[in-house]
């Protein structure tokens, strides 16, 4: 029922849809205060035995509230009534039951309790084995569970971004806006950041005074004064959810979600905060105490109570009765009277409780049992005196919100003052604690702590403290540690969102599980979506009464992050679809779309894999095209993608000389070197050419692939390894559009295009210079991958696009041909090339048949490792080509070479076939793979033995070099 | 083949108004890296002023001359900005330097956008991993760092005004993520 006062604007009235109901809220409510206010006392299922529940808390810590949010493919499941905020047309579903929320079909399972109780898994579903997958797992979680996802992809959209701060104050209660107006003051950048949408944490909960003034309007002034200073950021709606290396915390700001429309808008961002310092005042959560039939809807926590009466001026019940084992309770019983909420009854488990001329005290007395199955009824208590209500506030002491202090598994210690666990001494590096987080649990000693820890936070990164410290007094704060009522003959519950009672946890103990973390596990205890937040330390004690030890004896669990729950969008933010990673896109792309390419992603670039013409029905149809005409013609095709760095220095060719295998020192300027790059493991890694610009200039092409970690490993060597050398690495992979011009025409086209002799003896194989395309500064490389008579051109990337247009005009007299990678892929298996499929990572350059390259005179990187006996052997793997017997065979790259006659297991394999293509040239498909002693059985016969596609193929074994294996064709 | 010349394309073309802010491609900019010989920096300084009237840059800031920027990229390297338009920047500037510096043209390697506006630090904090506050990152302050996965470089040219260069072959996705920020925040 709605009560006087509070502070949400009356003046503006929200309709919001409960299941099939409209009902009407106030801006500054919460779905589950305006559902209070409507009296609506049953809001959900229990997890396992589908018990009606109601609301029990008033924050990010409740376990029953569960609901889902919005409809179709936007819906939610499992948002805490508790922390939504009501807007306009906001709709709500009950969730977890089957049929309605009220007749529960599935609430057959709590006559079913006796069997599944603590460890039910583990005893009932061990036998038959093969039953599990297809019968008890489908039909436990269909029944069990909480909320149902659309099944659609989330509409909404996400971002992350980063912060920066001095300070960064998380929680916006008492202690909290104290710190961040005293580090303010001081000078600090400072950040605050609170899960509520209104600061003021407990303040706007209670009756107190700051300053004179009442403790919301203390609040309001405060964050008022904070947000306009320029040197702070105010933060509601933001959960700081984990504390991470280094100072950084992670945060889920919670942008749109509390409008009807998000207009566009990420509905939330999750920061990462760099902070110097963090200070935690995070306040404390209530917890229960445990007796019989305690999780009835009506059934409340003392402090939520209050803030529903005072902040959002609603209360549970009009009869409501308070179960306290401390002064807490009292507040309850007090500020509902003030209100005029008739109290049926405090029971105190305390004797020497006080009296109250208001209502009636049960001293030293506890509540034993409840009635009212979809909503209070009526409490008994030990002694049997029934007293009739309509809600029950229960107090059972306040634990400090630790969680964070424990993200970089620092412990907890306990205070039996306060019977709670505080922060340890092993807090996350720059953290420290204030307020009731630190158990401070009263509002003079909360604002103090604050305030004392910003100034000392202030005076450590050099700022003189400044500010003043609020005044206040301190509340009655004593307690009695009461956990459970150990004669309640019901089933008395202590996780209400995992369903965990009392009896699972003795049972838990009595089966030896008695460690904290195999309770846990054992009972589920904390383990669902509010990890335990209202039950953790009753749980805790409760295991202690069982084992005869202490709490601190008994142990916590370890907190982790995230401390609310964070949607998997917020953490995906903007990498999602076509936005996951970034395209790049060669300088001809444009072009090459224009001009029926098929792109294929290598690594984040696209590649044009083939240019469909008209009538060509399949790939192979353009690719065979391509590569005959490049082999008879001329071809071009884009290259940029493989890696260039400039490599610039005094001892430039001394450092290329260490990096490569094979020698580097005296290429000539003018000229272009194959080169094999090793691991200082020795196997070989990467390959490419280099060519000779000037006498302290370089430019090294690298395979696409490797262009990062060969830059990055050389940049390792220079200056780690050889800092004493003159060398100097830049990337310039995206500086240069690259073409590769193959084919016997390609001198012809080039001599169109180029300013220089490009006859075989003034631009001789291996040949390199500076020139102008088509009067713009170009660089000319005489090399081949294809195996033909080959060029490849680079121009400025930005006349990328003009270069590809103007050679494929000016080739027109040639037939030239654009090509794409399959059709470069084509020519190199052809030309026996290795390349990436060769390049397993285990791969020797014995094995390539480039053994005799590592120059044993020079100390290079790898050379050494390279000559281990293992990786010299001669009876060892060696790269050979393949071609089927029966010349209409198609081979498979994968299959494995078996010996004829041989058993077809792996202590018969005798390698395997890296790569595989149709050769348009030869007529047939043509391999090359990697054979024991391959170089010694050429003509042999060997099974491609594919037990994957069932295929057994006769493959003769031969050059790798398919065509043209003496080079005449790329030196003509 | 003098009846084919080949014509420079901007990379994106970018030229964005969002509310009161703009994203627009620099291609008028040329990039020239200088590398530092071993032992030559004092010859570096001072062919840098004589050629430029350039001091040479501190880590994490950049010097100005008129329309010319020295930002400092690495340990031994500099990036060279200034105006310039055909395919010779780095002939024009080995012409200066005189042999002192080792120099790379950088024109193509990245795309330069000009982020300005009054939302632009808003956008630019769901971006960048740095801290642009004034205090850490003044004017003059510069840069390398990673937005959306894509290496970056960052110059700021006055309070809301900054260069934000990266790899010109991903110049799509990079223009595609400012755009974004500016519309996640305006």
């Amino acid at each position: 029922m709605r009560l006087s006062g509070g502070l949400i604007d009356r003046g503006q009235t929200l309709k919001f849809r409960w299941n099939d109901t409209w009902l009407k809220g106030h801006a500054g409510d919460t779905l589950a205060s305006a559902l209070v206010a409507n009296d609506v006392k049953l809001v959900g299922r229990s997890f396992k035995y589908h018990r009606p529940r109601g609301i029990f808390s008033a924050g990010a810590e409740e376990p029953n509230a569960l609901v889902q949010l919005r409809k179709g493919a936007a819906q939610e499941p499992n948002t805490r009534a508790t922390v939504a905020e009501l807007y306009e047309g906001l709709t709500a579903t009950s969730q977890n039951h089957r049929g309605s929320l009220a007749w529960d079909l599935m609430s057959a399972n709590d006559l079913l309790s006796p069997f599944l109780s603590a460890g039910f898994y583990y005893k009932t579903f061990m036998w038959p084995r093969a039953f599990w997958e297809k019968i008890y797992e489908p039909v436990i979680r269909a029944s069990a569970g909480l909320g149902s996802l659309s099944g659609k992809a989330d509409p909404d959209l996400y971002d992350h971004g980063y912060l920066h701060c001095d300070l960064l104050v998380i929680g916006a209660g008492p202690a909290g806006l104290t710190a961040a107006r005293t580090a303010a003051q001081s000078g600090l950048r400072v950040i605050i950041a609170d899960e509520d949408f209104l600061p003021g944490g407990r303040l706007n909960s209670e009756t107190y005074e700051v300053d004179g003034q009442d403790g919301p309007g203390w609040a309001a002034a405060t964050a008022s004064e904070l947000q306009g200073m320029d040197n702070v950021r105010l933060m509601t709606r933001t959960t700081v959810y984990g504390s991470f290396d280094s100072g950084v915390y992670g945060a889920l700001e919670r942008m749109t979600d509390h409008l009807a429309d998000s207009g566009s808008k990420p509905r939330q961002v999750l920061w990462r905060i760099y902070a110097k310092r963090a200070l935690l005042a995070a306040g404390a959560t209530e917890r229960s105490i445990a007796f019989g039939n305690n999780d009835r809807p009506g059934l409340m926590l003392s402090g939520a109570v209050r803030t529903y009466a005072n902040r959002f001026a609603a209360s549970p019940g009009q009869r409501v009765a308070v179960f306290t084992n401390n002064d807490d309770g009292w507040r309850t019983a007090q500020d509902l009277t003030a209100k005029g909420v008739t109290i049926a009854a405090l029971i105190d488990t305390r004797a020497d409780a006080p009296d109250s001329d208001d209502f009636r005290v049960y001293k030293g007395r506890a509540v034993a049992d409840t009635k009212g199955r979809r909503g209070l009824k009526s409490i008994t208590l030990e002694n049997g005196t029934q007293v009739e209500c309509d809600a029950l506030a229960i107090a059972g002491g306040w634990s400090p919100n630790v969680h964070l202090t424990c993200h970089h598994r620092g412990r907890p210690v306990w205070r039996e003052d306060i019977a709670a666990f505080v922060p340890g001494t092993d807090l996350p590096p720059g953290m420290s604690v204030a307020g009731a987080a630190n158990g401070a649990m009263t509002l003079a000693a909360a604002l103090k702590s604050g305030h004392e820890a910003a100034r000392t936070i202030a005076s450590d990164l050099g700022h003189a403290a400044r500010g003043t410290l609020p005044q206040a007094s301190d509340e009655q704060f004593a307690i009695t540690p009461f956990w459970h009522v150990k004669s309640s003959k019901a089933r008395a519950w202590v996780d209400l969102q995992n369903d965990v009672t009392t009896k699972d946890i003795k049972q838990s103990h009595t089966e030896g599980f008695r460690a904290v973390e195999h309770l846990k596990r054992y009972t589920t205890l904390g383990m669902a979506t509010d990890q335990g937040k209202t039950s953790n330390v009753l749980g805790l004690a409760i295991m202690a009464e069982a084992s005869g030890k202490s709490i601190p004896e008994t142990g916590t669990t370890i907190f982790r992050p995230p401390y609310t729950p964070v949607p998997i969008g917020a953490l995906a933010g903007r990498a999602r679809g076509k936005d996951f990673r970034p395209f790049r896109l060669t300088p001809s792309h444009k072009w090459a779309k224009e001009n029926g390419a098929d792109f294929v992603e290598t690594g984040m670039w696209l590649r044009a894999q083939w240019f469909k013409r008209p009538g060509e029905k399949g790939w192979r149809d353009s690719v065979d095209r391509e590569v005959e005409m490049t082999r008879s013609g001329v071809g071009i095709c884009d290259v940029t993608t493989l890696g260039k760095i400039d490599i610039q220095g005094r001892d430039a060719a001394e450092f290329l000389n260490r990096i490569y295998a094979n020698p580097f020192a005296k290429v000539p300027v003018g000229k272009v070197r194959y080169g094999l790059m090793l691991r200082e493991d020795g196997v070989c890694y990467d390959d490419g050419t280099t060519a000779r610009l000037s006498e302290n200039h370089f430019v090294m092409t690298t395979t696409t692939a490797n262009a990062v970690t060969v830059f990055r490993n050389m940049e390792f060597a220079r200056q780690c390894l050889w800092p004493d050398l003159d060398v100097h690495l830049i990337s310039t992979t995206d500086g240069w559009a690259q073409f590769a011009v193959a084919g016997p025409k390609s001198r012809a086209l080039l001599q169109k295009v180029v300013d220089i002799d490009l006859s075989n003896e003034a631009f001789p194989f291996m040949a390199c210079g500076e020139c102008k395309a088509f009067g713009t500064p170009a660089r000319l490389f005489r090399i081949s991958f294809s195996g033909e008579l080959a060029y490849e051109i680079a121009v400025p990337a930005r006349y990328g696009d003009s270069m590809i247009r103007a050679l494929m005009q000016a080739g027109e007299e040639f037939d030239a041909v654009p090509y794409g990678t399959e059709a470069l892929g084509v020519m190199r298996i052809e030309k026996g090339h290795a390349a990436g499929n060769e390049l397993t990572g285990q791969t020797t350059a014995h094995q390539l048949g480039m053994g005799k390259m590592v120059s044993l005179k020079k100390d290079a990187i790898g050379t050494v490792l390279s000559q281990r006996p293992e990786m010299i052997r001669d009876d060892d793997l060696r790269l050979v080509g393949f071609k089927p017997v029966d010349k209409g065979a198609k081979l498979d790259a994968g299959a494995h070479f078996l010996t004829k006659g041989d058993p077809e297991d792996m202590a018969h394999d005798q390698g395997w076939m890296t790569s595989v293509a149709y050769s348009p040239e030869l007529g047939h498909s043509i391999g090359l793979g990697y054979l024991k002693r391959g170089a010694d059985r050429m003509g042999e016969v060997v099974r491609a033995y594919d037990p994957v596609r069932g295929k057994d193929t006769a493959v003769e074994v031969c050059s790798a070099h398919h065509i043209d294996p003496e080079g005449e064709r790329q030196r003509g | 083949m003098a009846d084919i010349t080949l014509t420079a394309a901007p990379i994106l073309g970018l030229d964005l108004t969002l509310g009161a802010n703009t994203l627009r491609e620099r291609d008028d900019l040329a990039l020239v890296s200088v590398a530092t010989p071993q032992g030559g920096e004092d010859a570096l300084a001072k062919a840098l002023k004589a050629g430029f009237k350039l001091a040479m840059p501190e880590p994490t800031r950049s010097t100005q001359a008129g329309d010319t920027h020295a930002i400092r990229t690495a340990a031994d390297q500099m990036l060279l900005v200034f105006p310039h338009d055909g395919p010779d920047a780095n002939t024009m500037v080995q012409g200066k330097l005189k042999g002192a510096g080792y120099t790379t043209d950088q024109t193509d390697v990245w795309v330069v956008i000009e982020a300005s506006g009054p939302d632009t630090l808003a956008a630019l904090e769901r971006l960048c991993p740095l801290d642009l506050h004034d205090s850490a990152f003044p004017v003059g302050a510069s840069a390398r760092t990673v937005m959306e996965h894509m290496g970056a470089m960052i110059l700021r040219m006055d309070a809301d005004r900054f260069l934000l260069l990266s790899a010109s072959s991903s110049a799509g996705s990079f223009a595609h993520a400012l755009e974004t920020s500016y519309k996640n925040v305006i």
